[in-house]
């Protein structure tokens, strides 16, 4: 009896399954048995130029095509410039350790599933994909390799990477603008409690540096919905205060000034062309993944 | 009636404010929800943080709001519990200024006699508070006054709109001392209000207020049947609808009464020839035992004996009281049980006519040498003749042919014996002489017309001159083996009981007249033959009564007037048959008072009696309250008659024929009534405010106030009004829980 593979893209089934090589597995699986076309096509290899020949160098990479026009002999520069890089960049702040009454999952299960399932695809598409945690300063940064060693390393590194307090992605976003040499795809994999305008002018520098961003903007259920009834204490992540409230009195202006944080984040990643992609922890995985992707295609 | 205005406001029921602490519940279920919470951690703590910011203002207003309106709530209904009202002089707080009839229902049982302990009778506690609330009442409204009594008195009908006007009627009002009727007052007063709401239409509003002691025996009626109670509810439910209800009590309760419920003579008349027997029941209505409770007997105002006795709690006793009277003529007797505060049920009177002795008329239809038809009985009437002093019953013998002559008015009981037949007049007459008071005692014999006697004086009940218990069907010839005394129930053989000696199971007759009793008739069979046949048949027709006996009184059917039963047999007779003049003489308050005017020589000075074939001139009545009331006189059915309806004083009323001047005539003539109070008033147990309003008034609102603690101040704010301030704050409290519900809602209270 075949396996129902789709079944792992359930947040639910995925918290039953120990690690996270077996989780991003399951998703893949479950992903591509679900998919009429191909997951690779997104992640094309592009051309990136030609430069002339010198002596010394194989004849192998000659473009005959603009010698047959120009006369002259230029190189086709794809060996290994050509191949997709992507980085993941996934927030371990204490804020990604949330989860709701509603949700299976933490917000940095989730993204962790999410990461893994990408690096899993991306590994079999022979690209290569590297891994940078950060909170409020980079954890662990794994160098991009297609190799498919690389994955059980990636997969280690996100389950050892320890939680850090706070957020700060603004100068971690520079810093890493700065050590990507090559430029690729960068995914950001967050929930972006953080500064606003220091976050954007992170990305804008990644993307400056000809990096495509896709920014999965990782939520608990309960954070866009606040379903709370009875009086609550909320005990504040990374230092902030607690605060003992009156939910129901206090939910319309909660969902206002949230959803105004969102409409800000969607209007910098507008104005900068970053793919930005809402990613609730409670529905299906292949559904981030099919908008992760999507954006791409 | 006071031209400032004074607004004073109160509440029903004081004690109830105490519950305004639980005001505070809101509140402190609002700082127990504070200190009970969840915990959870939580992410996105800047935007709550914002939020926060943003909504505290906001969110502290509406819970105070909220708060507040649930304080408010719990206020209102406790403050509605408690009963406002207000009180105001020259002011009205009816909406809109309504005018409003106010009819005001004083209880006039005698139990409203009794003073309560600021020695002030109830009656006038009632009449006072009555008054204070009329002239508290705003300017323009009407007044009505009904008196509570049996039957119950519309005093004042239509809505009086002078206060004073009123007032005067209200200071003029008599305690009539009768009992309580409940169901006919409420028809009463429902008339009232129809009527008022008829002539008065711009009197909007009515209020009924019923000034009462709320004794348990007049406001527990006992209907007579389960559609009576069905119609006084449906009638106190329409009441309810058409006017505001409001009951001001002026009793007490717990308060210790002992009555005279009874005075009894031993024999039904009472001449000097020897000592009277009487026995009164005295009864202590209250919970505590009487010791040596003095009973005395006045005679004519003069106090002639005096016994002590002993109560318990609830219990009655007999007082046996003898007394010879040394002259002829109208005696009063009164018995007094005096100690307590209702004074009315202390006294009970008896009116009876003292005679040298009986006058009895024996009228013989076969006068014989050896002694006719009415031989052996005037023998068994007067077997002492001769000796006046110790002669009781003075009978006189006439043929049947001298019967029109007679004034039968003189004699206390006629005696018929073997007359054939009677003439119209004759007829009329006997039935005249029977309605007035008379006895009359039938013997048969073989000269009887059994037809006649049937047709004149039996045939049916609509014959006009019916006197005759039975109808006669025919002569049994036949022995009787014995006589049977039907269980000695009637008054005439229950003296025989237990005296076999006397020979009445055994007297011999051997023939008489079968009686015919008609089905449900008031005839009652005194005695019977063995064989079942009725022997002696009684009723009381009009005031007085009449004896049929089946037989004869002399011999010639058999042996009864040898027979040692005959003598006791027909002076037990006329004591029943004279009877009827005792209770006639002795009534109860509210009864009508009716007398045959005598016809015979005219007193010095008096002008009643019959002139040109009319009845001419008038009597006097003296009453209790000596008020002296002249009694216009009337012809019927032969006779000059008088009545007075207006006894609502017990004690003695005396009538006498009216002189010229319009005095009465004290030189003879004169005949005295007792008139006493039915005692059931004199159970002071009060109905309980639960009793009224789970059973007499059930499911009808009503306000009740007692008066009783107010001490000496007599005021009284327009009470039926209080309901109302009640009512508007019930209505306040449902707009408000309204609101707050839709607060909680908007405020997002309740919106998930």
């Amino acid at each position: 009896m075949a396996v129902d593979y789709q079944k792992y893209l359930d947040p639910e089934v995925l918290a039953g399954l120990e690690g996270l090589q077996l989780r991003a597995r399951r998703i893949v699986e479950g992903y591509v048995s679900g998919m009429h076309r191909s997951p690779y096509h997104g992640f094309s290899i592009e051309f990136a130029e030609h430069r002339e020949y010198a002596p010394g160098d194989d004849l192998r990479y000659v473009d005959w095509k603009v010698f047959g026009r120009t006369d002259k002999f230029y190189l086709k520069q794809y060996e290994e410039e050509t191949n997709l890089v992507c980085q993941l960049l996934l927030d371990t702040s204490e804020s990604m350790s949330y989860r709701g009454p509603d949700a299976a999952l933490s917000k940095l299960e989730y993204a962790q599933c999410i990461a893994a399932a990408l690096a899993y695809l991306i590994i079999q598409q022979q690209d290569s994909v590297g891994l940078v945690t950060f909170s409020e300063q980079i954890g662990a940064l794994v160098r991009p390799s297609g190799n498919p060693s690389h994955l059980q390393q990636l997969f280690q590194v996100m389950e050892e990477t320890p939680a850090g307090r706070k957020t700060s992605t603004g100068p971690i976003f520079h810093e890493l603008a700065e050590r990507f040499k090559r430029r690729g795809v960068v995914v950001v994999l967050s929930d972006l409690f953080d500064d606003v305008d220091k976050m954007m002018a992170g990305l804008k520098h990644l993307r400056h540096r000809r990096n495509d961003v896709i920014l999965m903007h990782v939520l608990d259920p309960a954070e866009l919905d606040f379903p709370f009834q009875n009086t609550t204490l909320f005990r504040g992540l990374e230092e902030l205060p607690e605060l003992l409230v009156e939910p129901r009195a206090l939910r319309k202006a909660y969902l206002r000034e949230f959803t105004a944080f969102i409409r800000r984040l969607k209007q910098g990643c507008r104005a900068e062309r970053i793919d930005y992609v809402t990613v609730r922890t409670d529905r299906p995985v292949d559904v981030a993944l099919r908008e992760c992707l999507g954006v791409r295609g | 009636m006071s031209s400032c205005l004074v607004i004073a406001f109160g509440f029903t029921n004081l004690a109830i404010l105490g519950w305004l602490v639980v005001a505070g519940v809101p509140l402190l279920i609002h700082f127990l929800s504070r200190r009970r919470y969840r915990e959870t951690t939580w992410a996105a703590m800047e935007y709550l943080v914002a939020a926060m910011r943003q909504s505290r203002r906001r969110m502290r207003l509406e819970q105070f709001l909220l708060l507040a309106l649930r304080t408010l709530i719990v206020v209102l209904i406790v403050l509605a519990v408690a009963e406002p009202y207000v009180e105001s002089t020259g002011f009205t707080f009816v909406p809109g200024g309504e005018r409003t009839h106010r009819l005001l229902v004083i209880d006039g049982s005698y139990s409203m006699a009794l003073k309560n302990d600021d020695g002030k009778m109830r009656f006038a506690r009632a009449k006072a508070l009555a008054r204070a609330l009329v002239e508290e009442s705003p300017a323009g409204d009407g007044f009505t006054l009904v008196l509570m009594s049996s039957p119950p008195q519309v005093v004042v009908g239509t809505p009086a709109l002078e206060p004073d006007t009123f007032i005067d009627e209200l200071d003029r009002l008599i305690l009539p001392q009768t009992t309580l009727d409940l169901p006919a007052t409420f028809e009463r007063v429902e008339e009232v209000l129809s009527q008022a709401k008829t002539e008065t239409p711009g009197l909007v509003r009515a209020e009924v207020y019923f000034f009462t002691d709320l004794g348990k025996v007049g406001w527990l009626p006992r209907f007579a049947s389960e559609k009576t109670e069905s119609d006084f509810r449906r009638r106190v439910r329409r009441l309810a609808k058409a006017a505001s209800l409001a009951i001001v009590d002026v009793g007490q309760a717990g308060v210790d009464n002992r009555a005279v419920t009874d005075v009894r003579v031993e024999e039904p008349f009472a001449t000097v020839a020897r000592p009277l027997g009487l026995t009164a029941t005295v009864k202590n209505f209250g919970a505590n035992p009487l010791t040596e409770q003095a009973v005395e007997l006045w005679v004519d105002g003069r106090k002639t004996g005096k016994q002590n006795v002993d109560l318990a709690a609830g219990s009655s006793a007999g007082v046996r009281f003898s007394h010879r009277f040394s002259s002829p003529g109208e005696k009063t007797i009164e018995i007094k049980a005096p100690g307590d505060r209702l004074e009315v049920d202390n006294r009970r009177w008896l009116a009876l006519s003292v005679k040298p002795c009986l006058s009895v008329l024996c009228v013989d239809g076969h006068i014989s040498a050896g002694g006719g038809a009415t031989g052996y009985l005037t023998v068994a009437l007067a077997p002492q003749e001769g000796k006046v002093e110790r002669t009781r019953v003075c009978p006189k013998v006439v043929p049947e042919s001298a019967l029109l002559e007679q004034n039968l008015a003189g004699y206390d009981c006629v005696f018929l014996c073997n007359v054939a037949q009677f003439t119209t007049s004759e007829a009329e007459a006997l039935k005249r002489y029977v309605e007035e008071g008379g006895g009359l005692v039938f013997f048969l014999g073989d000269r009887v017309l059994a037809d006649r006697y049937n047709r004149r004086l039996a045939e049916n009940v609509k014959n006009p001159t019916r006197i005759l218990p039975a109808r006669l069907a025919g002569i049994v010839d036949k022995k009787t083996a014995g006589l049977n005394p039907l269980e000695y129930r009637h008054p005439i053989v229950d003296k025989f009981r237990g005296r076999e000696q006397t020979g009445l199971l055994t007297t011999p007759i051997s023939k008489y007249f079968k009686l015919q009793v008609r089905e449900k008739s008031n005839a009652n069979v005194v005695l019977a033959t063995e064989s079942g046949n009725p022997l002696v048949v009684e009723e009381t027709i009009g005031q007085g009564r009449v004896v049929l006996v089946a037989t004869s009184a002399d011999t010639s059917w058999g042996s009864m007037p040898m027979w040692p039963s005959f003598v006791p047999l027909v002076h037990e007779i006329l004591a029943y048959a004279v009877g009827g003049q005792i209770a006639e003489r002795n009534r109860l308050v509210g009864d009508m008072l009716e007398g045959q005017v005598l016809l015979g020589p005219p007193s010095r000075g008096a002008a009643t009696g019959v002139k040109n074939g009319k009845a001419a001139g008038s009597m006097v009545i003296k009453t209790p309250d000596n008020r002296q009331v002249k009694l216009p006189v009337g012809y019927r059915n032969g006779s000059v008659v008088w009545t007075f309806e207006e006894t609502n004083t017990s004690g003695i009323y005396t009538v006498s024929p009216a002189l010229d001047t319009g005095e009465s005539s004290d030189d003879g003539g004169s005949r005295d009534y007792a008139v006493n109070i039915d005692t059931v008033e004199s159970d002071l147990t009060k109905l309980t405010e639960e009793q009224l309003r789970n059973d007499v008034l059930a499911g009808v609102p009503i306000e009740i106030e007692t008066t009783w603690s107010h001490g000496e101040t007599e005021t009284l704010g327009p009470i039926a009004r209080r309901g109302r301030l009640a009512v508007t704050l019930l209505y306040t409290v449902f707009g408000l829980l309204l609101l707050e519900s839709y607060l909680a809602w908007r405020f997002g209270h309740h919106v998930q």
